[in-house]
């Protein structure tokens, strides 16, 4: 922390200096407002054009009825009043709720073991964190295309090795064909693929705090768990509620995993939001409804962001 | 320069006259000055080759493919025209359409299913003409290819093929049992399947799921109709739990039975997806089951060894008699193509005797009659059980009967609501009463949205 | 009990768990792998479920002779790399100007780079892909390159202005005091210092834009342009999956970036470290 405050105060320092052009510009815009602008000009360009646009028309869209190929109807409002009280919106969005929640939660405690045990005494740590980072960089659709072969009821390989090999079970079980095993089953493909970005940023994290604060709670007589309690949780912080926030929004939106695996099967037991939205869009063709199914959630996380955002830029600056 | 020279220019453009017309008569025009001459050679050379962007379905019978790609680049070459092809599978063509025709910038024309031409009117050239003539060459259009690409009086698609659904029998083990393929539902399958599953040896007697899929959702339409029941009254208004309650709940009731009461099914079908039954047919782990020809394609392509064993039968039905819905692969124009004329030429050539029959010859049946001309072609002949087929797309009705095809029966169907009522009383313990009148309430919805 | 018992069981708890994380990540990739080498008979069957026999090499075969694989490929590493070139030079020039620089607007686009990230790209693609026509990009692999930033360059920007912010500000000054400019001082003594921070940025950009089916789906019609995600889904046609294809195509999909990763992890974690994890 104490580096922390010295750098920001360096730094106000280093600006304070007459580095930029002089004159009221400058003391409107700030004072390294040329090459300030000028690098953060792609940026923002690409994503006013690329994002902000079409989210905008996007919006646009949500408050009108329409249909391919016609022209849109001013509808304002109608299309989220009426999702608000559809029976199949509101299953959506507690499946979806359901999805994201299991999910982020069994991926942060496995990301935190898997970063405490990566950081312990073992050998080999290199090709260890190497291999684990392998589901979170295969391709979604292969991995959705793989555990859909390795769920299938008579050929799939979980079920013969539960039943053949280790003869757990008498016979297979229906992992996407049952409601409660298909959630469980989605859930379970996210969280193999999404673990390893958890446990890489929680590494990463812990390897940022600083050596003689676990000594010194070593000394004061800390075990384990209390060091992990009291000086890797602080520490990880920051680095936790940025990776939450990331991931719960990423596996808010996540459709390849769940349209692949059951479409939103059996019964609509695992109807997400995105599959909700694509199917609206484009088995139903109704764009406008289909634009607010996915703008509906949108306020929520927005409002959650901003506050994070501030929490955390405030601790950073303190 | 001469009027005439650009008219003749803007024709040749249009791939009306060939090259060396335009040549000739611009020659008469110039009285064949070398100056003329010079004019017309670099303008006709500085002609692009006109484009055109046709889409197509991948389909999964790679010769029938590949002969749709020769045919279209003998076209092509003809008529001196650049063709752009797009091949894609039925569950990617969608989200394209939508976004080429939101951007304003839809391909030529295209190759659409039976639901194309309703969902994307809007943004279709009408082809009364050209589907008239072409009908008529043909002996006339079957029912069901009528009802598909006539829209408020007006042809906005020709058709090409059906690809219909029907009943696979596992023929070594009815004769080993001494039976005979069944003709209805209730009893007759589930009699079937009884006497000749096995599930100590993971046979079962019928797969059919109830689950959001193609297959799904055919059969779900199918037991409705075969019940006299339906989603659908004939004027197009919603009757799923009104006029046609009484039918269309015995015909749920049934289709739930297989899988509860009667334990005719596999474990695990209601998580099944397209894919699944084909899988569990080959695999020899079903008897019977209701599929798209393309298994069978499958397998006679793979010279899979159930292949031999396999017989087709009329989909069975039920006390109102047996229905199956339609299918009707069709061509399309789009109205903002440039070039209309140049597709309409595209359509004749690929719709010609000699080259369709070619194309039905590589087909293994996928390619059903549209045509009253086509059913009686030798191909459909070529193997017996090729007359399951041929008999069940007679038969096909499309949806939304009794009615019309509305796009509130397209989404009806689009929507999954026949899976997802079946799929309540299965796998949420919903009563099938209860199931039917939210079922109900969805349609009513979607006819009052698609009314406005 | 001792230290030592204490040391060796929690090391064998360790060990223990990695073991089992390792069968679970690895199980699938092997079973991949070894439906690539069967042929159909073998997958349908359930015979030599664990191991092909014999091992199978048509799949591999057909599918680099018979699909337009090769191009696919081709296509994926041109519209991966132009594309994160483009997103990794963006953010850092992007991350630099908000954790260093001094102007008007900065806090706000500090907040604001991860809201992006709430707009799902199942719905921007529509109007998106009406843009590209517009713009003359629809159909070609530029229009990707161009909208492939749209979801990494936020992830790159704020990664790397963490990154940025803990490197020390006296670094810039000594330097300056020497008389370089500002972008000099960045040029020539943060950047080599943020290249483990930028490596990792870019190694994050790529597998996006390597993995991305969506756009590249609905924004590109031409087969010769195809990327590899796409071009594998060709292998489902309605109702008959090519698994042999499918699953060849998979592993040959996924074998560059798993090679890319293990060979940079080193630096994929130490890119992380230090940058936005400050407490």
């Amino acid at each position: 922390m104490a580096t922390r405050a010295a750098h920001v105060q360096a730094n106000a320092e280093l600006n304070g200096r007459v580095t930029g052009p002089r004159g009221g510009l400058r003391r409107l815009l700030g004072p390294d407002y040329r090459l300030g602008y000028l690098f953060v000009v792609p940026a923002a360009v690409l994503v006013l054009a690329l994002v902000a646009y079409p989210f905008g028309y996007a919006i646009y869209l949500s408050m009108t009825r329409k249909y391919v190929g016609v022209p849109p109807v001013w509808v304002g409002l109608e299309n989220y009043v009426k999702l608000t009280f559809d029976g199949f919106f509101q299953r959506a969005v507690a499946n979806s709720f359901i999805f994201t929640f299991g999910s982020v939660a069994v991926k942060t405690v496995l990301g935190m073991a898997m970063a405490l045990v990566l950081t312990s005494n073992i050998r080999f740590r290199s090709f260890f964190t190497g291999v684990l980072l392998i589901p979170w960089v295969a391709p979604t659709v292969v991995t959705a295309l793989n555990f859909l072969w390795i769920f299938d009821y008579s050929l799939g390989v979980l079920n013969y090795l539960l039943v053949r090999v280790l003869h757990i079970l008498p016979r297979g079980v229906g992992w996407l064909s049952e409601p409660g095993t298909a959630m469980a089953s989605v859930i379970a493909v996210n969280i193999w693929r999404g673990f390893p970005f958890f446990g890489i940023s929680f590494l990463a994290g812990m390897k940022g705090i600083p050596a003689e604060l676990y000594e010194a709670a070593a000394v004061d007589g800390a075990g384990a768990v209390l060091r992990f309690r009291y000086v890797t949780l602080p520490g990880l912080r920051n680095i936790v509620i940025i990776v939450l926030l990331l991931s719960t929004i990423w596996t808010f939106n996540d459709f390849q995993i769940v349209y692949i695996l059951t479409k939103g099967g059996p019964g609509g037991a695992t109807q997400v939001l995105p599959v909700f939205t694509y199917e609206m869009a484009f088995g139903a063709q109704r764009l406008g409804e289909a634009v607010a199914v996915a703008l509906y959630m949108l306020p929520a996380l927005a409002f959650v962001i901003i506050v994070l955002a501030r929490y955390m830029r405030r601790s950073r600056t303190a | 320069m001469d009027h005439r020279l650009r008219d003749l220019a803007e024709r040749l453009d249009a791939g009306l006259i060939a090259r060396r017309e335009f040549l000739r008569k611009a020659a008469i025009i110039t009285g064949g000055t070398a100056a003329g001459l010079g004019a017309l050679r670099t303008m006709a050379g500085a002609q692009p080759k006109t484009k055109l962007r046709v889409w197509l379905f991948k389909s999964f019978v790679t010769n029938a493919n590949d002969v749709l790609a020769r045919h279209v680049e003998a076209w092509a070459k003809e008529r001196k025209v650049d063709v752009e092809t797009d091949w894609a599978t039925f569950g990617d063509r969608e989200p394209k359409f939508v976004a080429s025709i939101e951007a304003g910038s839809p391909p030529d024309m295209a190759e659409m299913h039976i639901l194309g031409p309703t969902r994307y009117k809007a943004a279709l050239r009408d082809v009364s003409k050209l589907a008239g003539e072409i009908a008529r060459a043909k002996g006339g259009m079957l029912p069901f290819a009528e009802t598909a690409t006539r829209l408020d009086g007006k042809y906005m698609a020709v058709p090409r093929y059906a690809m219909i659904t029907v009943f696979f029998i596992r023929k070594d083990i009815m004769e080993a049992k001494g039976l005979k393929p069944p003709k209805v539902y209730d009893p007759d399958v589930v009699e079937f399947a009884r006497k000749t599953q096995d599930p100590s040896k993971d046979l079962y007697g019928f797969g059919q799921t109830l689950n959001r899929s193609d297959d799904g959702d055919g059969f779900m339409e199918n037991i409705l109709w075969d019940y006299g029941g339906g989603s659908w009254d004939k004027e197009g208004k919603p009757a799923l739990a009104t006029s046609f309650r009484e039918p269309n709940l015995k015909a749920l009731q049934f289709a739930v039975d297989t899988i509860q009461k009667h334990k005719i099914q596999p474990p695990g079908v209601m998580g099944w997806t397209d894919v699944s039954n084909n899988e569990a047919y080959m695999a020899g782990k079903l008897v019977t089951t209701n599929n798209g020809a393309s298994l069978y394609y499958a397998m006679v392509a793979k010279k899979h060894e159930l292949a031999p064993k396999t017989l087709l039968v009329l989909t069975p039905g039920g006390p109102a008699g047996s229905f199956v819905s339609a299918s009707c692969y069709n061509w399309a124009i789009f109205s903002k193509s440039k070039h209309p004329e140049l597709c309409e030429d595209l359509i004749r050539w690929m719709e010609d005797e000699k080259r369709f029959t070619e194309y039905l010859q590589v087909s293994v049946g996928q390619a059903g009659p549209v045509y009253k001309g086509r059913v009686d072609n030798p191909y459909w002949k070529s193997d017996p059980n090729f007359e399951a087929i041929v008999q069940n797309i007679l038969k096909s009705v499309p949806y939304g009967h009794p009615g019309p095809m509305t796009p509130a029966a397209v989404e009806v169907r689009a929507q999954h609501i026949l899976t997802d009522m079946a799929g309540r009383v299965v796998s949420a313990g919903l009563s099938p009463e209860a199931a039917l009148k939210e079922a109900h309430a969805r349609i009513e919805e979607i006819y009052k949205i698609r009314r406005m | 009990m001792s230290r030592l018992w204490i040391g060796r069981l929690q090391l064998a708890g360790a060990y223990g768990f990695l073991g089992a994380l390792l069968i679970i990540v690895l199980f699938p990739f092997y079973w991949m792998t070894i439906t690539s080498l069967k042929s159909e008979d073998q997958m349908r069957s359930l015979v030599s479920m664990f191991w092909p026999s014999p091992v199978v090499l048509d799949n591999f075969r057909q599918l680099l002779t018979r699909t337009d694989f090769v191009a696919w490929f081709g296509n994926s590493a041109i519209v991966a790399i132009s594309s994160t070139l483009l997103a990794t030079a963006i953010g850092t020039l992007g991350a630099y100007a908000l954790a260093r620089l001094r102007f008007l607007g900065r806090a706000f686009m500090s907040s604001a780079v991860l809201i992006t990230y709430l707009v799902p790209p199942s719905i921007l693609f529509i109007p998106l892909y009406a843009q590209m026509r517009s713009l003359g990009l629809a159909d070609s692999r530029a229009g990707l390159i161009a909208a492939y930033p749209s979801f990494t360059v936020p992830f790159v920007t704020w990664l790397l202005m963490g990154y940025f912010e803990s490197i020390p500000v006296e670094l810039e000054e000594s330097a300056m005091i020497d008389g370089a400019t500002r972008f000099g001082a960045f040029r020539r003594i943060i950047l080599p210092l943020a290249a483990p921070g930028v490596l990792a940025a870019a190694l994050f950009a790529f597998t996006q834009a390597w993995n991305e089916f969506l756009y590249a789906l609905v924004f590109i019609t031409d087969v010769k342009l195809r990327t590899l995600p796409v071009g594998l889904s060709t292998f489902i046609t309605g109702d008959v999956y090519g698994w042999g294809y499918l699953m060849a195509g998979a592993v040959l999909t996924t074998l560059p970036v798993i090679a890319a990763y293990i060979y940079l992890q080193k630096y994929m974690v130490e890119g992380l470290t230090a940058g936005g994890v400050k407490g």
